[in-house]
């Protein structure tokens, strides 16, 4: 697994793929579809499919591939470079989510959250092995959400593919075995070999697990926190352990969007109430001001100072 | 938790982001510095900053850009007020005439230097050695000769003449900028398929007129309105209705339609709850495609029924 296309920009979503078996093209096939790093606040969330032909099913078994959770980290080495060796029939393809396009999907304008983007990223990859000429007739997926109304989305989205969404489908299915092994693979290399893009000089890369509740992550964090930056793109800044520490260390920074209400926020925003309008007093009050600035400039946001 | 955020007042910064001509800053001719200086504004008779150049030869008004959410970032430093000043040329005949004005009033002829001062603008002197200053006086005041010294005494006429001028110039720089001008709301990216070539001439007239008096007292504003023959809009206040109806009849007032079968219990109107800020920062996040709560509480074999 060559992962350099994500190492040399790793703030944007890549895919990284095996090449396609040639008997993939002309026999049906299975896929399993598996994710590593979704709970973590810092690294890459990465999605994997694995495929081989139905016929091969039991191959696949004897490869002893199981859960990835239940194997150490040197196991699952082990077996990726089985699933290499069986290249002829085994076929693979990874979506490796940046922590920031994470952050940036779940902080934007319109919201997008971890489970949309996680199907959607499902999705492409089921899309980019019909489009590479995979023979799909089955496709097993560990679910996001209700795994009910996650299997009618994909039955919908793939019509002729029998889609069976399950809960713990890595441990049921070797093919959802296979592609969550590629997944936490490619999420383990991903997180140790991580490229900061920021200039931290020599960093400290004793951060754990990178799971919240882990204290050598939660002193990483710490440590880490520019008041007015926060963090290096490798922290999940949607995630509320980043968000609350942020919030307490660092400098208070105003979106837009921030929500505030109540009078103070009306009277800061300079918005009159709308019972203002009805009234005949208001009208007086408004031409009685002073001074009002010709629209020329108020349009412009445009004003003059008296002191600087 | 947005609402945990306090803005602090706006701290006092010693550096500013500025645009402006680099001829603005250009010290090479004269011995002084430019300067940033409060003077009397002619249309709010308030303190406001304008900066003279090097030497006091030119005037510049200030403008600042400022709206809500906004920071700089500058080198390495982060500028916390988002502002944008416009240091931008000004003819300072503006801030001399209310001077000339006020000293108008006596009829009388007098040496400027004694005409433009102020306890309270100190700098407002400076005004008078900008190369522009004494040689337009003549646009707003008569002038009188005796020897080598010069009187001036305040004329309206001359100074409707000269702002209606300013007035026309002003119209050709808005068309020749295409903006608009007309009483309804416009988007500046709204591509018309008409060129505004009907560019309504009473209304850009009374939009250049708004922006000189920007400039002027508002006595001024109202004669200049006359002299440019615009009739004053009027105030929307004659217009407005009596507040409240007339009775039409004495007769008892009867409901058209029966509300009563509102009335039962289940349809009682609750007022809608106000929702604590926790509350609302959830219900902004996206939802979609994730388990309602109460499914974690269902029987575990439902789950995996498939």
């Amino acid at each position: 697994m060559d992962l350099s296309p994500f190492e040399s920009n790793n703030s944007v979503s890549c895919r990284l793929v095996s090449q396609v078996p040639d008997v993939c093209r002309n026999e049906d096939c299975c896929l399993g579809i598996d994710e590593a790093g979704r709970g973590p606040v810092l690294g890459p969330m990465v999605y994997g499919i694995c495929f081989c032909p139905i016929s091969k099913k039991e191959e696949l078994k004897n490869l002893k591939v199981a859960d990835s959770k239940t194997l150490s980290e040197e196991e699952r080495e082990n077996l990726f470079e089985k699933l290499d060796e069986a290249k002829s029939y085994v076929g693979w393809a990874l979506q490796i989510l940046s922590p920031n396009t994470i952050s940036t999907s779940m902080l934007q304008r319109t919201k997008y959250n971890l489970n949309a983007l996680s199907h959607d990223t499902a999705i492409g990859l089921v899309q980019y092995a019909l489009d590479s000429g995979v023979q799909l007739k089955e496709v097993f997926v560990d679910t996001v959400g209700p795994a009910e109304k996650y299997e009618e989305k994909l039955s919908k989205l793939f019509p002729g593919i029998e889609v069976t969404v399950r809960p713990k489908a890595d441990s049921l299915f070797p093919i959802v075995s296979a592609a969550s092994i590629c997944a936490k693979v490619a999420r383990d290399r991903a997180v140790k070999g991580w490229n900061f893009a920021e200039d931290l000089g020599e960093v400290d890369a004793d951060y754990g697990s990178g799971y919240p509740n882990d204290p050598k992550t939660k002193a990483w964090l710490l440590k880490y926190l520019d008041p007015v930056f926060g963090y290096p793109q490798f922290v999940r800044f949607s995630w509320s352990t980043a968000q609350t520490l942020m919030e307490s260390k660092g400098v208070t920074v105003h979106w837009d969007d921030d929500e505030e209400d109540g009078e103070k926020a009306a009277q800061r925003q300079k918005n009159k109430s709308m019972l203002s309008y009805f009234s005949a007093s208001a009208v007086g009050t408004t031409q009685n001001q002073t001074h009002q600035t010709h629209r020329f400039f108020s349009d412009r946001r445009l004003k003059s100072l008296d002191a600087l | 938790m947005a609402t945990k955020k306090k803005r602090t007042h706006r701290a006092n910064t010693d550096s500013w982001v500025v645009i402006t001509a680099d001829s603005v800053i250009d010290t090479q001719k004269h011995d002084s510095d430019p300067a940033f200086v409060r003077l009397r504004n002619p249309s709010t008779d308030a303190a406001s900053l304008y900066m003279l150049g090097s030497g006091n030869v030119q005037l510049f008004e200030v403008k600042a850009f400022e709206e809500d959410f906004h920071s700089w970032f500058v080198g390495q430093t982060v500028q916390r007020d988002g502002r944008l000043l416009f240091v931008t040329q000004m003819d300072p005949l503006y801030l001399i005439l209310p001077y000339l004005i006020k000293s108008g009033k006596e009829g009388k002829f007098q040496p400027v230097n004694q005409v433009v001062m102020d306890e309270e603008f100190p700098a407002c002197s400076r005004l008078l050695s900008c190369t522009r200053s004494l040689a337009s006086l003549h646009h707003i005041a008569e002038e009188k000769e005796v020897g080598s010294l010069k009187f001036h005494r305040y004329s309206q006429e001359k100074t409707l003449n000269w702002l209606k001028k300013k007035v026309e110039r002003t119209v050709t720089a808005l068309k020749k900028r295409q903006i608009s001008v007309g009483e309804g709301v416009k988007s500046s990216t709204f591509v018309r398929v008409k060129k505004e070539s009907d560019y309504n001439e009473e209304d850009s007239l009374r939009y250049a007129h708004g922006l000189i008096s920007e400039y002027i007292s508002e006595d001024l504003s109202k004669a200049l309105l006359r002299h440019l023959e615009l009739p004053e809009l009027t105030s929307p206040k004659e217009t407005e209705p009596p507040s409240k109806k007339r009775k039409l009849s004495d007769n008892p007032v009867e409901a058209g339609e029966d509300y009563t079968k509102f009335n039962s219990a289940d349809f009682a109107r609750k007022p809608p709850k106000k929702m604590t800020t926790a509350q609302k920062t959830l219900a902004k996040v996206d939802k979609t495609g994730m388990k309602p709560m109460s499914s974690f509480f269902s029987p575990k074999a439902k789950t995996e029924q498939k």
